[in-house]
C-alpha cells in the first residue's frame, strides 16, 4: 500500500515538474494585438491569387457560413479582450460608431456624422432607428455607458473587480457627455491624431439590458449588440453560433450592401491546428479558413470547389541585431548584413513568394511609408568592404535566438550568412515568454521575428519598435536590439500628438531615414495574409487587420 | 474492511493535492515570462500604469509567499482564482472542459480495449502464428507512431478523401442537444437524441482511435506476454489434464492470472490519455482540458495552470486507487 502511495506521489510530482517545462520547449508566437488605423492614404491591397469563380447573379439570402478560426475567443465582453479572433467574433454582433474598409479607411457606422469640435472633443450623431439585438433602441446613454465602463478603474465588477483590457487601447479619452439622445461628446485628455482609428475597435452595448441581466456575468452568457448577427448558443473554446438579425440598421453607408446580413446563420468554430484547419476546409467542414501556410497554396488552388485569397499582410518581419553588443556595435557591420543577404531568395523559398520586401522600418503598405526608401541591394562586395572596414575581415560568429516559429526563416539567414560572408551563424530555440524578456534585457545577440502593424500607422508601432526602451510603457516594448537615438525618441513623441498629416510624414520620412541608415535590423519582408473558402462563398476576402465581416457575404448554391 | 481502506486510501490524496498545488505554484513562478507582458501583446498602446494596474489586480506586485498563501486559502475553499485570460473563474472553466477530455480518454480506452483484448489473447494461444507477427508489428507501429501524425493521416484518409468522419470539433451544431451532463455521448442518450449520438459518435471515433492506438498496443503485448506465461503454468496444464474445455481454460484459468499487469498497464494509461489529450485534442480541435492547458502554459495564465495540474494530478490518484482495488478483486490474496 506504502508503495502505491509512494507511487501515485511520484507520478503526479513528475507531472506537477513537466507541465510547466512544456513552455519551455513548445512554441508560442507573440500574440498579434490589434492597434490603430490611419485615415486618408488608401492602401492598395494587391491581390495575387484570385480564382475565378462563376459569377452569380446576384446576393442571395440563406446558408449558414462556418468560419474555421486559428485561435480560441476569449470572452464576448465587446470591453474586455485584446486579441484578433475574439475581435472578429464581436464585431460580428457589435457594431461601433465608426468602423473601417477593407482598403483601411475609417468609416462611419453607428455615427451619422462625426464633427471635431476642438483638437480635444468629438461630437457624434447616432443614426434613427437602430436597435439591440432585444429590440431595445440604441442611443447616447448606451455609448456613455460603453465608455464608461472601459476607462473607469475596476469598472468590471466579474469574476473580481478589474479594469477594461480595452482601456489602453483608447487611453486619451477623458470622458463621454450626452448632449442629447442620440448625440454624445468625447472629451480628449489631449490632442490625439489616431483618434478615429482606434474607437474602431470598440463597440457598443446595451445599457438597459446589461443591467437587467445582473451586469458582466449575466451578459456574456447572452451577450446582446446591435450588430449584424445575434448570439444563439456558444462554447468559446469549441464552436460559437451565430444567427441573423433581421432587423438589423444596415450597418455602414460607405460599406454597401447595406441592410440585414445574407447568410441565415454564421458559425465560428475554433481550429488551431493549421493542417487540420486546411482538412476542415477541404473536407467541406467549414466555407473559410484564415491562416493558410502558404506551402500549401499550389495544392488548395489546384482544387476546383475552393478558392485563395490574399491581401497585404501587417507583420514586418526583421533579424534584430543587439546594437550594444559586439560585434553589431558597429553601424558598418549591421549595414553589411544588410548586404549580404538575398532576401529575396529567402522570400521566394519560404514564403512560396507570398510577400512583398521591407524596405526600412515602415511596411511599404504603411500610410507614412516613404517611397524614396529602397530596400538594400543584395551586394556581397560591398558587405564584405564593410566587414573588413569595421575590422572582421575574417569574420565574426553569433547565434540568433528565435521563438520555434521563426526557426525556418532564422535558418534561411544563417544559411545565407554562412555562404556569402563567411560568418559563423547557429540558431537557437526558445519558448517566446522566456525568451522576450532576455531580449529587454539586452541579453542577446540576434533575433529574428515580427511585430504586428495593423494599424498601416506609424503611431504605437515605432514607439515599440526604434523609440529607446522605457520598462511598464509602449515605448520599446518590442525594442529587441537595443537601439536608442535620442533624435529618434524625439519624433517619435512629436508625431503622437500632431495631427496636421503634411508635418507628420515630415517626421516620420526622418525617421524612416535616420532607422535604414543605421541599420538595428535586418530588413526582411512583409508576408501576405492568405485564406481560403469554398468556391461557393461569394463576396468575401481577407482583409488587413484579419479580421471577417461576415455581414456582405453570401452563399451561390 | 476494504470500506475503510479506501477511505483511508482517499484521506491521504489530500496531502498529495496539497503537495502539487505548492509544487505547481512555485514551478510556474519559477518559469520565466511575464502574464501581463505576454497579454499586452504586440499592443502599440499601453496606458501609462496600465501593467503596474493589471499586476495589482492578479495580486502578481505580492511577495511570493504572499501569493501562495492567497492561493491557498482560496484552493482550501474551493476558489482557484480566475483566469488571466479569460476572466472567468478557474474551476468553471474546468468544469466546462473536463467532461470533454473524459469522454475522449474513455472513448480511447475503450477502443484500445476492444482492439488489445482479444489479440492479446489469439496471440498468446497462437504463438509465432501470422495473427501473432501481424500484431506484433501493429504493435511496434501503434507504439512509435506519434499521436499528432497519426490523427493527419486519419483525417486525410477518413475525412478528406472518403468524407466519412468529421475533422473537428465534438458534436454538429444543429444536433439539437440538450448538454445535460456535458458528456455528449451520454446526454444524447439521456435526452432520447438519436440524431446527437450518431453525430457525437462519428466526432468520437477518428480522436479516440489516433488517442488509443498507443495503449491498444501497450495492452495487446503485455496480455500477450503475461498470457503466454499464464498457460505455461501447472494449473493449466491440469486444468487441461481434466479435461475442461480449452475455451475455459484460456479465459478462466489463464486469462484472469494475466490480468494483473494487465491492469496496472491500463491505469497507467489512463494517465497517460489524459496526458496525451493535450496532442491530439490540438489536432481535432477538440475543446477539452489539455488545449486549455496548452494555451494556459504559453500565455503564463497561472490561476488555469494550477488548476489543470490539480485536476490532472486528482486523476492520476484517483486511477491509480481504482487500478489497487481491482487487484483485490482479481487477486483476493492482495490487499489494499
Amino acid at each position: 500500500m506504502a508503495r502505491a502511495r509512494l507511487r501515485a506521489f511520484a507520478v503526479v510530482t513528475v507531472l506537477a515538474m513537466v507541465l510547466p517545462l512544456i513552455a519551455a520547449c513548445g512554441q508560442a508566437g507573440p500574440t498579434p494585438t490589434p492597434v490603430i488605423v490611419k485615415e486618408t492614404v488608401p492602401v492598395t491591397v494587391k491581390e495575387t491569387v484570385v480564382v475565378q469563380v462563376t459569377p452569380t447573379p446576384g446576393p442571395k439570402r440563406g446558408g449558414t457560413l462556418i468560419v474555421g478560426l486559428m485561435s480560441p475567443v476569449l470572452t464576448l465582453d465587446p470591453a474586455d479582450y485584446r486579441d484578433r479572433q475574439t475581435e472578429t467574433v464581436i464585431r460580428n454582433m457589435f457594431d461601433g460608431l465608426v468602423t473601417r474598409t477593407k482598403d483601411n479607411q475609417v468609416v462611419l457606422e453607428m455615427a451619422k456624422s462625426a464633427t471635431l469640435i476642438d483638437p480635444q472633443t468629438w461630437e457624434f450623431k447616432l443614426k434613427e432607428g437602430m436597435t439591440f439585438h432585444n429590440g431595445d433602441p440604441v442611443t447616447a446613454e448606451d455609448v456613455k455607458f460603453t465608455f464608461d465602463r472601459i476607462i473607469t478603474e475596476k469598472a468590471i465588477e466579474y469574476p473580481e473587480p478589474h479594469t477594461a483590457a480595452r482601456k489602453g487601447l483608447i487611453a486619451p479619452l477623458e470622458s463621454v457627455e450626452i448632449v442629447d439622445p442620440l448625440t454624445v461628446r468625447f472629451h480628449l485628455k489631449a490632442p490625439w491624431p489616431v483618434f478615429m482609428q482606434m474607437l474602431c475597435h470598440q463597440q457598443i452595448i446595451p445599457k438597459k439590458y446589461f443591467e437587467s441581466v445582473g451586469g458582466t456575468k449575466g451578459f456574456i452568457e447572452h451577450p446582446i449588440g446591435a450588430g449584424p448577427f445575434k448570439f444563439v448558443e456558444g462554447k468559446l473554446d469549441d464552436q460559437i453560433v451565430l444567427e441573423r438579425y433581421d432587423n438589423y440598421y444596415g450597418g455602414a453607408d460607405d460599406l454597401p450592401p447595406v441592410g440585414p446580413a445574407f447568410a441565415d446563420r454564421v458559425i465560428f468554430k475554433i481550429i488551431p491546428e493549421r493542417s487540420s484547419r486546411v482538412a476542415a476546409l477541404q473536407a467541406g467542414e467549414v466555407n473559410i479558413i484564415q491562416g493558410v501556410p502558404s506551402y500549401i497554396v499550389p495544392q488548395l488552388l489546384s482544387d476546383p470547389r475552393l478558392q485563395v485569397k490574399t491581401c497585404a499582410g501587417t507583420r514586418p518581419h526583421f533579424m534584430e541585431m543587439n546594437v550594444k553588443m559586439k560585434p553589431f556595435d558597429d553601424v558598418r557591420v549591421r549595414q553589411a548584413i544588410n548586404y549580404g543577404v538575398n532576401v529575396d531568395l529567402i522570400l521566394a523559398k519560404i514564403l512560396s513568394g507570398y510577400g512583398v520586401r521591407l524596405p526600412g522600418i515602415l511596411s511599404p503598405f504603411n500610410n507614412f511609408a516613404d517611397p524614396s526608401i529602397k530596400p538594400y541591394p543584395f551586394d556581397v562586395e560591398k558587405a564584405k568592404a564593410l566587414l573588413k572596414e569595421a575590422g572582421y575581415e575574417n569574420g565574426f560568429s553569433f547565434v540568433i535566438d528565435v521563438s520555434a516559429d521563426a526557426k525556418e526563416l532564422a535558418e534561411a539567414i544563417a544559411g545565407e550568412l554562412r555562404t556569402n560572408l563567411g560568418l559563423d551563424v547557429s540558431v537557437r530555440v526558445w519558448d517566446w515568454a522566456v525568451l522576450r524578456p532576455k531580449l529587454l534585457a539586452g541579453e542577446r545577440q540576434a533575433t529574428v521575428g515580427s511585430w504586428g502593424d495593423s494599424a498601416f500607422d506609424p503611431v504605437g508601432y515605432l514607439e515599440a519598435k526604434v523609440h529607446t526602451y522605457v520598462e511598464g510603457s509602449t515605448y520599446g516594448r518590442g525594442n529587441y536590439s537595443q537601439y536608442s537615438n535620442p533624435r529618434v525618441d524625439e519624433l517619435v513623441k512629436a508625431g503622437e500628438v500632431e495631427t496636421d498629416v503634411a508635418k507628420r510624414h515630415e517626421i516620420y520620412n526622418e525617421i524612416q531615414r535616420i532607422v535604414w541608415e543605421e541599420a538595428p535590423m535586418l530588413f526582411l519582408f512583409v508576408p501576405q495574409e492568405i485564406e481560403a473558402a469554398a468556391a461557393n462563398v461569394q463576396n468575401w476576402g481577407p482583409s488587413p487587420d484579419s479580421r471577417i465581416n461576415l455581414h456582405d457575404v453570401w452563399l451561390s448554391q | 474492511m476494504r470500506g475503510v481502506k479506501i477511505l483511508e486510501r482517499l484521506l491521504y490524496t489530500i496531502p498529495i493535492m496539497f503537495g502539487v498545488a505548492v509544487l505547481v505554484f512555485l514551478f510556474m513562478r519559477m518559469t520565466p515570462g511575464d502574464p501581463v507582458d505576454i497579454m499586452m501583446g504586440e499592443a502599440g498602446t499601453v496606458a501609462p500604469g496600465e501593467m503596474e494596474q493589471l499586476r495589482k489586480e492578479f495580486h502578481l506586485d505580492e511577495p511570493l509567499h504572499v501569493q501562495l498563501y492567497l492561493f491557498l486559502a482560496d484552493a482550501v475553499r474551493g476558489d482557484l482564482g480566475y483566469s488571466y485570460a479569460y476572466k472567468k473563474p478557474v474551476t468553471e472553466l474546468i468544469a466546462e472542459q473536463l467532461p470533454a477530455t473524459i469522454e475522449l480518454a474513455l472513448g480511447a480506452l475503450l477502443f484500445g480495449l476492444i482492439i488489445a483484448v482479444p489479440i492479446g489473447i489469439w496471440s498468446a494461444v497462437k504463438q509465432y502464428s501470422v495473427v501473432d507477427r501481424l500484431s506484433m508489428a501493429g504493435a511496434f507501429l501503434g507504439v512509435s507512431m506519434p499521436a499528432f501524425w497519426l490523427g493527419i493521416l486519419l483525417i486525410l484518409i477518413f475525412s478528406v478523401k472518403l468524407r466519412w468522419l468529421p475533422v473537428t470539433g465534438r458534436i454538429d451544431y444543429n444536433a439539437g442537444l440538450q448538454v445535460v451532463t456535458g458528456f455528449y455521448v451520454l446526454d444524447s442518450i439521456l435526452t432520447g437524441n438519436t440524431t446527437a449520438l450518431v453525430s457525437s459518435l462519428k466526432h468520437l471515433v477518428l480522436p479516440s482511435v489516433a488517442l488509443g492506438a498507443g495503449t491498444t498496443a501497450m495492452v495487446a503485448r503485455v496480455l500477450r506476454s503475461s498470457m503466454v506465461e499464464a498457460l505455461r503454468q501447472d494449473y493449466v496444464t491440469l486444468a487441461r489434464a481434466k479435461g475442461v474445455r480449452e475455451t475455459w481454460v484460456v479465459l478462466k484459468h489463464a486469462l484472469r492470472n494475466a490480468l494483473i499487469p494487465t491492469v496496472t498497464v491500463v491505469g497507467i494509461q489512463v494517465g497517460v490519455l489524459l496526458g496525451g489529450n493535450m496532442i491530439v485534442e490540438q489536432v481535432f480541435s477538440w475543446p477539452g482540458l489539455g488545449r486549455l492547458a496548452v494555451r494556459a502554459i504559453f500565455s503564463r495564465d497561472f490561476p488555469l495552470v494550477q488548476g489543470v495540474v490539480m485536476v490532472y494530478a486528482l486523476t492520476f490518484v484517483l486511477a491509480n486507487l481504482l487500478v489497487d482495488i481491482l487487484y483485490t478483486y482479481i487477486n483476493p490474496k492482495i490487499t489494499l
